[in-house]
């Protein structure tokens, strides 16, 4: 008779098969993800199903129909009714018993602590993207953001002493983020509708996913350097090394030091 | 001393020869590009062959040559909604 060991009482048998995973140290990580929507849904997802068992999600919205294309998590009974990330925390919860999900329906703005081993940035909008880089840079806080737009998206790993999100950001982008104050006239923010699909999102949220693994594995020399661009319209991905802005104000520290 | 060089828009296959000085910045040649193909929505990016250029390197501290050819690509920034 064969005997196949443990092999069947261990939820994360098939991944400790692969050899730099260190399941221990997923285990223990503390992780935020910024944003409930259609990558925050994949990436949660991901990231329990993985083993990640203490993991905070902010997000400050309800749920809307168009939501339920993208969302693993969200029910119709949910639309208008439910926060998206108390709704995330309340259904990825069953996917193991031992995850513990805190959710926070605040912007990202507004939270105070950052007492985080890694971060998932899960946006939709450049300034709340700009505002989670700047805290995660100052706080030396791994940070890997996955982006979308429609059959197109990109993951980019910012590592302490790396280049950062706004390194790799432009004119373009601040025009962008100031077109969006400058609609609504106040200090809240327009957020245009950005075409998105279930296909693209599922594959943007594991490469961040996959990408934090390894940085918690201990194998951040694996890692994306720094930003991979999937064009799912043709099928490809290609990967561009980013450097330090000078002009960067995440780096001024670093360059009087 | 100016260069020319291609820039491609991979969005649409098009591409524009442009005359860049030495002390122009990466920020100007997006800007300029972005003119041309009457860019007015969302953010994008430059490359050049494996590297995304800083726009505030200018075109002699990413040793720009003649013929070089820099590539412009749409930065996503969607995923919450």
């Amino acid at each position: 008779m064969i005997v196949s060991g443990f092999s069947n009482r261990d939820r994360f048998d098939r991944m400790r098969r692969v050899n730099w995973i260190d399941v221990d140290s997923i285990h223990k990580t503390r992780c935020l993800v910024v944003g409930a929507g259609a990558l925050g849904n994949e990436a949660v997802k991901d990231l329990v199903l993985a083993g990640f068992r203490d993991i905070t999600i902010v997000d400050m919205d309800d749920i809307v129909v168009s939501n339920l294309s993208r969302c693993l998590f969200f029910r119709e009974s949910d639309v208008k009714k439910a926060m998206k990330a108390n709704i995330v925390a309340e259904r990825a919860s069953e996917l193991d018993p031992e995850v513990n999900i805190r959710p926070l329906s605040i912007r990202i703005q507004d939270l105070d602590e950052w007492d985080f081993d890694i971060i998932l940035g899960c946006l939709d909008n450049i300034s709340a993207r700009m505002h989670t880089n700047s805290h995660a840079y100052y706080y030396g806080i791994p940070y890997v953001d996955g982006a979308t737009d429609g059959l197109y998206g990109k993951v980019q790993v910012v590592l302490p002493n790396g280049p950062c999100l706004q390194c790799t950001m432009n004119r373009s982008h601040i025009r962008e983020m100031e077109k969006r104050f400058t609609c609504t006239g106040s200090g809240s923010t327009y957020v245009p509708k950005i075409a998105s699909d279930i296909t693209t999102t599922s594959v943007i949220a594991g490469i961040q996913v996959r990408e934090v693994m390894k940085i918690v594995s201990g194998r951040a020399d694996m890692c994306i350097r720094h930003v991979s661009y999937y064009d799912g319209n043709k099928g490809e991905m290609f990967t561009v090394e980013a450097t330090i802005d000078k002009e960067c104000q995440n780096h001024i520290y670093e360059r009087t030091k | 001393m100016a260069v020319e060089i291609l820039v491609k828009n991979v969005a649409n296959n098009d591409s524009v020869r442009m005359r860049v000085e030495s002390n122009e910045k990466v920020s100007d040649i997006i800007d300029s590009a972005a003119e041309y193909w009457k860019k007015d929505a969302g953010a994008y990016v430059l490359k050049k062959g494996k590297t995304l250029l800083c726009s505030s390197d200018t075109a002699v501290e990413i040793n720009l040559m003649n013929d070089d050819i820099l590539e412009m690509m749409p930065d996503p920034e969607g995923g919450r909604k």
